[in-house]
């Protein structure tokens, strides 16, 4: 190391005082930026589930930070079969094709079934007791069209900087998407 | 003395501060791997948590999953893998040579499965018919395509309907019959093409209750017993027709038991074998099972164990359904999609038809 005359102290102590302002100042920026940034990016974006990938593990309904989650089947009418022998609703072997709890796949008897005229059926989702299991979706995707699916209702969900069921999810299904089109909907076979 | 002279010298007077760093820094870097170890293991047990934790709300059929053996009629005597991707539809000519329909070509196979000769489409095959003077009629999605047996197109027939998608068809004596799942029903042609009736439409008075399809898997076969075999797989059942349109038969129940058909809407896509005994393929519980000519469940040609069973996510229904052919000797076809193969199953010595 260069030895020090006396008399560059005062200039050495100046340039430290500036250059240490300079840092700080930077920090500050950096912090300042990386704030907004961060807002700005959980304001635009969102959690939602892809349903392509989807595979219906039930974790949607023990994993999500929320007593009951945030996720809930919704239906596609589009795809729907309206079938009187529908997977989504009766358990695999019914008794019968009837509204009975006993023949309920749900767990919590949270999908309406109504006639329309011989031999269909129509189905809908009562949101505030679904909680997400995915059972449903299961019996539907594997036998029928797949017209039920899971998506995040983002009136309920709180979204979290890193998502409980995304963590969990063995399908890497949760993804951010742009707010301005929060959910993921199905629309064709 | 610096600390690093001491690690230099260790027999200098400073030895024992250098045991001191020694044991220190091996007990650092002990302590830091061991946080490492815990770490990745840490890791790794999240990722194992992931994919094998219980689901407690599983969808459970594992019970209709396994086949009794004494209801299994037929062992495998062959396996091939499809020559062309996107494989559909079986169907076998006068000769008995396979066709199938796969991605945007019908493909005549050999007893192996090479390709002996290739008809190149405009468009994805649907399902296809070979007639005995070997025409080859081709359904795309909305019309059909007649070739000759040298692969030249000599007609191409116009849609009969807006909503057609037509998913099956037969050649009868002097008729084409195509099942026409858009239009839920089954459309009657003579060999040149022009339409003769509709089969299968909704009619009270004559007994008719109409086809109900949830999804496009509308089938027909036709046997020379005279009647035609459609699936009404929202229905669960066979239907029987004449070619006028009649019904005279119909057979099945819902029921996921291996006596019925399963899920919504069953069965998908049929087959007949020479004596009139119709061969059925099932999706959701994937499985091809035989029924005598007037419906008695028979025996089981493929069950559930037999297939993969659960589609992967993403892929559509339709790119997974079973498909049965069967030739003159009672040989059974099968065309598994999903795993691009085809099997070719006899019946084993000492079992008999109901």
């Amino acid at each position: 190391m260069t030895p020090q005359s006396p008399g560059d102290g005062q200039v050495s102590r100046r340039n430290f005082l500036r250059n240490g302002a300079r840092v700080a100042a930077l920090t500050g920026l950096g912090a300042v930026v990386g704030t907004l940034v961060h807002r700005t990016s959980s304001q635009t974006t969102v959690w939602q589930i892809d349903p392509s990938k989807c595979l219906r593990c039930g974790r949607c309904a023990t994993e999500c930070v929320l007593d009951q989650s945030a996720v809930k089947c919704v239906h596609s009418y589009d795809l729907c079969g309206y079938c009187e022998l529908c997977t989504g609703y009766f358990v695999p072997e019914p008794n019968a094709l009837n509204t009975g709890a006993e023949n309920q796949l749900c767990p919590t008897g949270a999908i309406q079934r109504k006639y329309v005229e011989d031999p269909y059926y129509e189905y809908t989702i009562d949101e505030a007791l679904c909680i997400g299991c995915g059972k449903c979706v299961e019996g539907c995707s594997r036998f029928g069209n797949g017209s039920l699916y899971l998506q995040v209702r983002q009136h309920l969900c709180l979204n979290c900087n890193e998502c409980a069921i995304g963590r969990a999810c063995p399908g890497d299904a949760f993804r951010r998407v742009q707010v301005s089109q929060p959910y993921l909907l199905k629309t064709s076979h | 003395m610096r600390r690093g002279d001491a690690l230099r010298s260790p027999g200098s007077s400073g030895s024992n501060g250098s045991r001191r760093d020694f044991l220190r820094r091996n007990l650092q870097a002990g302590g830091l791997l061991g946080v490492v170890g815990a770490l990745t293991a840490s890791g790794l047990n999240v990722r194992a948590a992931r994919g094998s934790a219980e689901n407690p709300f599983a969808y459970d059929v594992g019970k209709f999953e396994r086949t009794d053996a004494n209801l299994i009629h037929y062992a495998e005597t062959a396996r091939f893998q499809s020559p062309r991707p996107e494989p559909r539809r079986l169907a076998l000519g006068p000769d008995g040579a396979l066709h199938m329909a796969a991605g945007d070509s019908v493909v005549r196979l050999a007893e192996g499965g090479a390709v002996e000769f290739e008809i190149a489409l405009a468009g994805p095959a649907q399902c296809l018919g070979v007639a005995r003077d070997g025409l080859v009629y081709v359904g795309l999605r909305d019309h059909i395509e007649v070739f000759d047996a040298g692969g030249q197109r000599t007609a191409v027939w116009s849609p009969p309907g807006s909503k057609t998608w037509l998913t099956g068809l037969a050649v009868g004596e002097d008729d084409l019959f195509a099942a026409d799942s858009g239009g839920r029903a089954v459309l009657r042609y003579d060999r040149s093409g022009r339409l003769l009736g509709r089969i299968g439409d909704r009619n009270k008075e004559r007994g008719i209750p109409g086809f109900v399809l949830p999804s496009p898997f509308l089938d027909v076969e036709w046997h020379r017993d005279g009647l035609l075999r459609v699936n009404n797989p929202g229905r669960h059942r066979v239907e029987l027709y004449t070619a006028s349109g009649d019904l005279e038969l119909a057979w099945g129940k819902p029921t996921a038991a291996i006596d019925g058909f399963c899920g919504c809407c069953n069965p998908i896509h049929l087959a007949t074998l020479p004596d009139g005994r119709c061969v059925t393929c099932e999706k959701g519980l994937r499985r091809v099972k035989v029924y005598s000519a007037l419906g008695e469940f028979e025996s089981v040609v493929a069950g559930p164990e037999s297939f993969a069973q659960s589609v992967p996510p993403g892929v559509s229904m339709a790119k997974a359904a079973l498909d049965a052919a069967a030739d003159a000797q009672g040989r059974i076809f099968i065309l598994d999609p999903l795993a691009g193969e085809i099997r070719v199953m006899t019946r084993k010595r000492g079992t008999t038809a109901a």
